[in-house]
């Protein structure tokens, strides 16, 4: 009987503990969603303080936009300006003293032009097939572009791993930046780029691949350059303190 | 005789038209009247002056060709000082540049080999000028190519042309300005922060102060390295963004 009671306390102070826990958790997060109905070559133009931003391409000519917001509530007033879709978080809440994160979960037009940038957090772009893809984020946090086939694609940080799964186009331009963390490109075999890949720290450029392309080795290791195919693209890669490594696709 | 008829006579008697008897008439009434024989004087001047005039007339035709030639150059010689006066007014204010178009060139063998020489010279600078520079924006451009020659080097010895280290000084001094600026924003918005906040900010800004001292020490051993001159603009520019940014909160 004594087993059976202390049983029947232990479980209710659990349901209690986890119950108080799930509410105080849906209560500290709200939730904003809005829709636009969208031209198939919108842009998407977001600057986020700190959170998490997935964007991802779908077969619909309408952008769904939901953010997750944690406390303080951030004010999100998206706008809606010929043919481009503006969320300036940053801007939305100058002079606050105290933000909380801001998860954002937006669906676009596959071909779609996308640029995004935060202070801070992870940015995850796939499936987007427009002009520009482009990816900041000024402190730290990783970016993931995954089926990317942009003429322009861009991806800075300071402190995080960028990983690029896409296609390189015929006179597209293609930018990755990190100062510390590991860049991992995935690009297919039979693409036509000119390449500067620069490791000055680590010296770490593994090519992959493409290592039969006839690169160079420039400055003890710690640039390579050389073209494959054509070189109609250009990549420039730069990674102060980390590595660089292409993988095929 | 009567004076009437002598003086009717008297012209046909000066031609020497009349008849022996009237002549001797005519003679004799001039012999005896003073008013017929003034008359016969006075006749007899104008008939002369005028086989005179018939003579001239005669024997020097006018020449038309001369005549004019004799006018055209007495017009000529009145008109022409005054064309070389103005000459000489126009000479007297002619440019620098006309002057030395207008002047005959006659140069010396030694001259001429100097000129051409220095033709060759400036064009070879102006060549070297141009492919460095083409290739300063072509960022494929292997990296030796970037480094100075001898040529450029000396020339910026002598001052003619700014040195990498002049130029890397001078942009580094502008990027400090800019990050001076950024960071006094910085400075005031940051005890505002959330501590998450807070550290990511201290943390990536460490982070590209390592980068800066690392390649700043490489560049005072070696400051030919062009790469670690890149990666040392390419940080000073990620610490600017990343005040810049974090400015903004």
């Amino acid at each position: 009987m004594t087993a059976m009671f202390k049983k029947l306390l232990l479980i209710f102070t659990a349901s209690i503990f986890f119950g108080t826990v799930f509410v105080s958790n849906s209560s500290a997060q709200k939730k904003f969603s809005t829709t636009y109905t969208a031209q198939k070559n919108v842009r998407l133009q977001l600057t986020n303080r700190s959170g998490t931003v997935t964007v991802e391409g779908w077969n619909k000519d309408k952008i769904e936009i939901s953010a997750y917001l944690e406390a303080p509530a951030a004010n999100i007033v998206p706008q809606n300006s010929s043919g481009t879709i503006l969320i300036n978080v940053v801007k939305d809440n100058q002079g606050r003293n105290d933000v909380g994160n801001v998860n954002f979960n937006i669906k676009v037009p596959y071909s779609s032009s996308v640029d995004i940038e935060t202070r801070m957090g992870n940015l995850k772009v796939s499936n987007v097939s427009g002009g520009l893809v482009r990816a900041n984020i000024t402190s730290e946090g990783d970016i993931e572009l995954t089926n990317i086939s942009a003429n322009s694609v861009s991806a800075e940080n300071i402190i995080g791993d960028i990983f690029f799964d896409g296609v390189i186009k015929a006179n597209g331009v293609y930018r990755f930046s990190s100062t510390k963390g590991n860049i991992n490109l995935r690009v297919p075999t039979q693409s036509n780029f000119k390449l500067v890949a620069t490791a000055p720290s680590t010296r770490n450029i593994s090519l992959g691949s493409l290592s039969n392309a006839g690169f160079r080795f420039l400055s003890d290791g710690k640039r390579v350059t050389g073209s494959v195919g054509d070189g109609s693209a250009t990549i420039s890669v730069t990674n102060q303190r980390g590595t660089i490594a292409f993988l095929a696709r | 005789m009567k004076c009437e008829n002598c003086q009717e006579l008297l012209s046909e008697y000066i031609d020497g038209e009349l008849n022996a008897v009237e002549a001797a008439d005519v003679q004799t009434h001039l012999g005896m009247c003073v008013e017929c024989a003034e008359l016969h004087l006075d006749f007899s001047s104008i008939l002369s002056f005028c086989d005179k005039r018939e003579v001239v007339s005669e024997v020097s035709e006018p020449n038309l060709q001369a005549l004019w030639c004799r006018i055209q150059n007495e017009i000529e010689n009145e008109v022409k000082p005054e064309i070389a006066k103005e000459l000489e007014i126009k000479k007297a204010n002619r440019t620098w540049l006309e002057k030395l178009w207008d002047r005959t060139w006659q140069l010396s063998f030694t001259q001429t080999v100097s000129a051409v020489l220095g033709i060759a010279l400036l064009s070879s600078l102006l060549t070297i000028v141009g492919v460095r520079n083409y290739s300063a924006t072509n960022e494929f451009t292997a990296d030796e190519a970037m480094s100075p020659t001898l040529f450029e080097r000396v020339l910026g010895r002598i001052g003619v042309i700014e040195t990498p280290r002049e130029t890397r000084e001078k942009r580094l001094v502008e990027q400090q300005t800019a990050i001076d600026y950024w960071n006094n924003r910085v400075e005031i918005r940051k005890a505002q922060w959330n501590s998450h906040l807070r550290e990511a900010f201290d943390r990536n800004l460490q982070e590209i102060d390592q980068v800066v001292d690392e390649y700043t020490r490489i560049l005072e051993e070696n400051p030919q390295d062009t790469v670690s001159s890149e990666m040392l603009d390419s940080a000073m520019n990620e610490k600017m963004e990343l005040l810049k940014g974090f400015s903004e909160l």
